[in-house]
C-alpha cells in the first residue's frame, strides 16, 4: 500500500495557516530604493566619520535600517558600514555614544551586533569589538533590548 | 610504577612458594603479547613442569632461541615438550640451591623465561654487528611477528643495530595519545642527561626505509613505526647487552601501558569534573518542603 | 575569570537571561501535546530569532529561543588534534549522563559540541539565575579542563619517555 500520503503536510493547505509575511508589516519601500538608500547613507556616514562625529554616523545607519526579505544587498552594505563605525570607535567613548541614541536605534544596533557575531566568515571584524559593544549596550539599554532583538520579526 | 619489569611475577612468586613448601598444582597464565604459560606438577610434587607458548616461536627458533635457552637453563630444558606448547622446563625442586641468594637468582632466571626466548634475535643481531665490523655489509633483516598485527624488525649493519617496532593503535584516542608519547620519545633524547640513549625515530603510517620492501605492511593511519638505533656502546659487554635487551623488548608494552594509564586518568578526571558540574546544577534546584506531616490524631500522612 | 573571556561570558549571560522567559505552552498543531517548541518547530509564530554570540570562528554559542523552551549550543575551542579528541571525550562523557543533568541535550546541534535544552518546567522547578550560573560556569571550566588534561598528557608523555631512555644509561 502506498504510504507516502502520510508524510504530506496537510496543514499548509489550511486557510488559517500563518504565513511568514503575516508575522510583521512588510517594508513599504521598494527593494531597489532601499539599496540606493543604503548606499547614500554609506557615503553620509563616511563624511560624518571624517568629521569624527560617531554619534551622528551611528544614527544615520540605524534609522530606517533595511529589514524583511529581498533586500539582502542593502542589509550587507548597512552591516559593513556599521562595522566600520564600530571598529573606529574608542572603547572609552562607547557608553557615551550609546546614551545619545534613541531606544529604537539602540534595539537596531543590538540586532546588528548579533548579526555580526552570527556571520560565518569573519573578515576584518574582531569578535572582541562586538562583544565590547554588546556589553556596554546591555548596560545602557538593559535586557529588554536583547528581548526585543529576539522577538522582533523585522530581522536586519 | 613507571617502568615495566622483565620477569614474570607469577612464576617468581609461585616458584618461591613451592620451593619452600612443595605441593601439587596446575595453573595456566599469560604474559604480555599473548604468551601463555602452564605451570604444573604432572608426576610428583617436587618436579614442576613450566611450559610456554609464544606466537612467533618458529621465527625465534630460526634465530637461535633454543641455543640461548639451553645456555641459560642447561639440562632444565625438557626433551619432551608438552602438548599445545612450544617449549618446556623441568624444575626439580630438590636440586634448587639452598643458599637464599643463589635460590633467588635461580627463581629470577626461571621467571625470565619469556625474556630469554625473545632475546635470541637481539643477541644474534649484536653478534652479527661484531662480525660486520671487519667485513662490512648488512645483516639479514630479522622479523619477529610477536603479535597478530605487530612485529619487531631487527637488522645489524656496520656500526649499529636497528630495531623497528610496528604498532597498531586500536582507536582514534590511542592513535593521538600515541603520537604525543612518541613525539616525546624523539624530543626527550635532546636532553644532555640522556644523550647516551639510543636514537629514536618515529613515523606514522609510512614504514621506514629499512623495512619498506617487506611485503604485507599496512600503511593506514592507525599504524606507527618506531625505530631504535642501537650503537655498540649499548651492548659493549654482556651485562649491558642483557639490560638493553630486557629493556627494549618491552617497549611496545610500555608504550601501550602508559597510553591506557593516561586514558584511565582522563576518565577519572572527567568523572570528578562532571560531579562538580552536577553540584553546581543542583544548587539551582529549589528546595521542596519535605517535612513529615501529621494528622490531628498523630498519624503520619502518606501520599499514595 | 580571565579578562579576555569576560566580555564573551557576559554576553552569553545577558542573552541567556533575556531568553529564559518561558511559559507553559501546549502544541497548536497536535491536540494534547506539550512539547518544546524549539525542537518540534511546527508553529513559526512561537519561534524567536536565533542569536549567536561568538569570540571567534571556533568559539561560538547559539541560542534558539521559543515560547516554552530554549536551546543553547556551545562550540568549544579546539586548537589541535589532541584538544579535539579530549573535547569529544569530555562532551560525550557528559551527554551520556544527560538524565542527571536535566537541562542537557543528548545530542549536540549540528556544528556544535554540546547542547542544552531548557524548558518551562525547568525554569519553574529551578532558580533561573542559578541555571544561568551553571551554564556560564560550565563554559568557563570546560576550556580550563581541556587544557589541563592536555598539559597532564604532555607531562606524562615526557616523564615516560625520559625514564625509558634514561634506563639505557645504566
Amino acid at each position: 500500500m502506498d504510504t507516502a500520503f502520510r508524510k504530506i503536510d496537510i496543514d499548509i493547505y489550511d486557510e488559517d495557516t500563518l504565513q511568514e509575511s503575516e508575522l510583521y508589516d512588510a517594508d513599504p519601500r521598494d527593494p531597489a530604493q532601499v539599496l540606493d538608500d543604503a548606499k547614500q547613507r554609506q557615503a553620509a556616514v563616511r563624511s560624518s566619520l571624517a568629521k569624527g562625529d560617531i554619534g551622528e554616523a551611528l544614527s544615520i545607519t540605524l534609522d530606517n535600517a533595511p529589514y524583511g526579505p529581498g533586500v539582502d544587498a542593502a542589509k550587507e552594505i548597512t552591516l559593513q558600514t556599521l562595522l566600520t563605525i564600530l571598529n573606529s570607535t574608542k572603547s572609552t567613548e562607547i557608553t557615551g555614544i550609546i546614551k545619545t541614541l534613541s531606544q529604537d536605534s539602540q534595539d537596531t544596533l543590538m540586532k546588528y551586533l548579533y548579526k555580526g557575531m552570527g556571520m560565518p566568515g569573519w573578515g576584518d571584524i574582531s569578535g572582541s569589538v562586538l562583544l565590547g559593544w554588546h556589553e556596554k549596550l546591555t548596560e545602557v539599554a538593559g535586557t529588554g533590548s536583547i528581548v526585543r532583538a529576539m522577538t522582533d520579526r523585522r530581522t536586519v | 610504577m613507571i617502568l615495566l619489569e622483565p620477569q614474570n611475577v607469577i612464576i617468581q612468586t609461585t616458584l618461591s612458594e613451592k620451593i619452600i613448601k612443595p605441593s601439587s598444582l596446575d595453573v595456566q597464565f599469560v604474559d604480555y603479547d599473548g604468551v601463555r604459560f602452564h605451570l604444573s606438577t604432572p608426576e610428583k610434587k617436587t618436579v614442576l613442569l613450566l611450559s610456554m607458548h609464544i606466537r612467533c616461536w618458529d621465527e625465534l627458533v630460526k634465530y637461535g632461541a633454543l641455543d640461548i635457552l639451553r645456555r641459560e637453563y642447561g639440562a632444565l630444558v625438557a626433551t619432551q615438550v608438552e602438548n599445545e606448547y612450544n617449549v618446556s622446563l623441568e624444575i626439580d625442586i630438590e636440586q634448587v640451591p639452598a643458599d637464599p641468594e643463589a635460590r633467588d637468582a635461580f627463581v629470577m632466571s626461571i621467571a625470565l623465561f619469556k625474556r630469554n626466548a625473545l632475546a635470541a634475535p637481539f643477541e644474534l643481531g649484536f653478534k652479527t654487528q661484531k662480525e660486520l665490523e671487519s667485513s662490512g655489509g648488512q645483516g639479514e633483516l630479522m622479523q619477529i611477528h610477536y603479535r597478530d598485527e605487530e612485529a619487531i624488525y631487527i637488522q645489524a649493519s656496520l656500526d649499529r643495530v636497528t630495531v623497528i617496532f610496528s604498532t597498531v593503535f586500536q582507536d582514534e584516542t590511542d592513535r593521538i595519545f600515541g603520537k604525543v608519547f612518541l613525539q616525546e620519545f624523539v624530543d626527550a633524547r635532546r636532553q644532555p642527561s640522556i644523550q647516551n640513549a639510543p636514537q629514536v625515530l618515529y613515523s606514522n603510517r609510512d614504514p621506514p626505509l629499512e623495512i619498506r620492501h617487506v611485503p604485507g605492511l599496512r600503511n593506514t593511519e592507525d599504524v606507527g613505526y618506531v625505530t631504535f638505533v642501537l650503537f655498540p656502546r649499548h651492548f659493549v659487554n654482556p651485562s649491558t647487552a642483557s639490560a638493553t635487551i630486557s629493556h627494549i623488548q618491552l617497549f611496545r608494552d610500555y608504550l601501550h601501558y602508559h597510553i591506557k594509564c593516561s586514558k584511565a586518568y582522563m576518565h577519572s578526571r572527567m568523572r570528578h569534573r562532571v560531579a562538580e558540574f552536577q553540584k553546581v546544577l543542583n544548587r539551582a534546584k529549589t528546595e521542596v518542603a519535605t517535612g513529615e506531616r501529621k494528622t490531628v490524631s498523630g498519624r503520619t500522612m502518606v501520599s499514595r | 575569570m580571565s579578562n579576555v573571556l569576560r566580555p564573551y561570558l557576559a554576553a552569553v549571560r545577558s542573552t541567556l537571561t533575556a531568553a529564559l522567559t518561558l511559559e507553559n505552552f501546549s502544541s497548536q498543531v497536535v491536540e494534547r501535546h506539550n512539547k518544546p517548541e524549539v525542537e518540534t518547530g511546527t508553529s513559526k509564530e512561537v519561534l524567536l530569532n536565533p542569536l549567536t554570540i561568538s569570540r571567534n570562528e571556533n568559539e561560538r554559542v547559539l541560542i534558539e529561543p521559543s515560547v516554552n523552551s530554549i536551546r543553547l549550543s556551545i562550540k568549544i575551542k579546539q586548537a589541535d588534534e589532541i584538544e579535539r579528541i579530549l573535547c569529544h571525550k569530555f562532551t560525550r562523557f557528559m551527554m551520556q549522563r544527560a538524565e542527571s543533568f536535566i537541562v542537557l541535550r543528548r545530542k549536540p546541534v549540528q556544528g556544535y559540541d554540546i547542547s542544552f535544552l531548557i524548558t518551562n518546567t525547568h525554569t519553574e522547578t529551578m532558580l533561573k539565575h542559578k541555571i544561568v550560573d551553571f551554564i556560564i560556569q560550565f563554559m568557563e571550566e570546560v576550556d580550563k579542563e581541556i587544557s589541563e588534561m592536555k598539559l597532564s598528557l604532555n607531562a606524562r608523555a615526557r616523564i615516560v619517555a625520559e625514564s625509558y631512555l634514561t634506563a639505557f644509561n645504566t
